[in-house]
């Protein structure tokens, strides 16, 4: 991964403002919704926001990127990863998060974990966000899927729910009648 | 961020329709008398639905009921209703917009929104003496939202959270034993709420380079995340056991919370479809 610094364009001694301002300015420039959502924009805005959330986290890529790049840090083993198991089990999990927060690489592995977590502390968006990476970055694995699928159906049971009282009806009743509901008092249709 | 917790009157039949109207005329009534003509106009769908639930869970009868003409119909009489709760309902309704006009103030520097907040801030004060607990505890977590929001905090159950923690504290009327679930029930709406918000406002936030708690998460997600939210709300909901206005508060929390959401959808669709002809 590339020096966070240099993928926002600012310099190491930017302040907090400097820093989000760089980023949302990339940020316009690069999201995939405003690119017709081509993959070029959609590599380019996860390693944005990677940089962005390093920074932010003070991880080895923040603060001590330097010093970890120049001493050859290989980042994240798998004795990192058994010890966020662990945590996980007996339900410490921030505890894991902050183990994982100071991981250098986001593999599938990491996101798997980190959506465990997160989800144990009921971040439900962080935790199907991060699920969601897992199985885009390893569709193969089975137990990513399994937990993308858990944290998604309870979503499901309630759109189905949803869905029986009828899709919305057609769009020229409804704009008159979201016009007047903006405005005080819309009962005049 | 407000007005998603609106009934589809598409799918309500004529009595329930004319039930939800009298709700909101109550309450639109009683703000009149509580806080003055000018405060009528600040009356939102959401605190009606706080009506609608907090009168199912506490089994009020309804108070007063009656008909007549106001400013906005003044030319047909029209039925209203209220109790104690619209009263309460009144009195939040107040808060929220004083707090929310003080915030588009900071925000945009809107002259507009710094004086819309001085006209009210008499009733504010009125209503900060009748729930200081509460005034206070809404008043911290405002403050904490915005410094997360001026953090850029790219965790968007973090500010979600807080924001829901505003709306619980509001759903939770009373001391009792229904407030535990009735502010848990309110924290998982107002996630939904704060979330629905930033999803709307998601594009327009990218071109100007504004804060928005999603920015981090793929576009094609929000759908799940949004029913997701749902789901934890409506979990709570069923754990309240309403009985009374079951049916209106149902289309409320399973479809009419989606309006504006499908409303845009539809309008980006068609623009979408006007350009490639």
């Amino acid at each position: 991964m590339r020096d966070p610094y240099e993928v926002l364009g600012v310099s190491r001694d930017a302040s907090d403002e400097e820093i989000s301002k760089a980023y949302r300015k990339l940020a316009k420039k690069y999201h995939p919704d405003l690119n017709n959502g081509d993959d070029y924009s959609t590599k380019k805005m996860s390693e944005i926001n990677n940089a962005y959330e390093s920074i932010k986290n003070g991880t080895p890529f923040g603060g001590g990127y330097q010093q970890a790049y120049n001493s050859g840090y290989t980042g994240s083993g798998s004795f990192n990863f058994e010890t966020v198991r662990k945590y996980i089990a007996v339900g410490q999990y921030i505890q894991a998060l902050n183990i994982l927060g100071n991981m250098r690489d986001r593999t599938a592995e990491w996101y798997y974990f980190s959506a465990v977590a997160h989800a144990g502390i009921g971040n439900r968006i962080m935790a199907v966000n991060h699920a969601q990476m897992a199985v885009n970055m390893d569709p193969s694995n089975d137990e990513y899927k399994r937990v993308l699928d858990l944290l998604q159906n309870r979503g499901r049971t309630y759109q189905q729910r949803s869905q029986t009282f009828g899709s919305f009806e057609d769009i020229g009743t409804m704009c008159v009648r979201f016009a007047l509901l903006n405005m005080f008092c819309c009962w005049c249709c | 961020m407000f007005g998603y917790v609106a009934a589809n009157r598409e799918k309500l039949n004529e009595d329930q329709e004319k039930y939800y109207k009298a709700c909101y005329c109550g309450l639109c009534r009683t703000l009149g008398k509580e806080h003055g003509a000018k405060s009528r106009i600040t009356l939102n769908y959401d605190m009606t639905f706080l009506v609608l639930i907090l009168s199912s869970v506490y089994n009020i009868k309804v108070v007063e009921k009656g008909q007549e003409r106001c400013v906005a119909h003044p030319l047909d009489k029209h039925d209203y209703w209220y109790n104690d709760i619209t009263k309460y309902a009144s009195d939040m309704n107040i808060l929220l917009t004083y707090f929310n006009f003080l915030d588009d103030w900071e925000d945009d520097r809107s002259l507009l929104a710094l004086g819309e907040a001085k006209v009210y801030h008499k009733e504010f004060e009125k209503v900060e003496k009748k729930y200081p607990e509460k005034t206070k505890l809404i008043k911290g977590k405002l403050k904490e939202l915005s410094l997360i929001e001026k953090r850029g905090e790219t965790n968007p159950d973090i500010p979600a959270e807080s924001f829901g923690e505003i709306l619980g504290e509001v759903f939770a009327y009373k001391k009792d034993e229904h407030e535990s679930k009735l502010r848990d029930f309110g924290k998982a709406l107002g996630k939904f709420i704060y979330i629905m918000d930033a999803v709307m406002d998601f594009k327009e936030d990218l071109k100007k380079e504004r804060y928005n708690p999603l920015i981090t998460v793929p576009s094609n997600m929000f759908k799940d995340i949004l029913n997701i939210l749902m789901a934890d709300c409506t979990e709570v909901y069923e754990s309240l056991n309403v009985v009374k206005d079951k049916e209106l508060i149902e289309n409320i929390l399973y479809s009419g919370v989606w309006m504006k959401y499908e409303l845009k959808k539809a309008k980006e669709k068609e623009k979408n479809h006007e350009r490639s002809l």
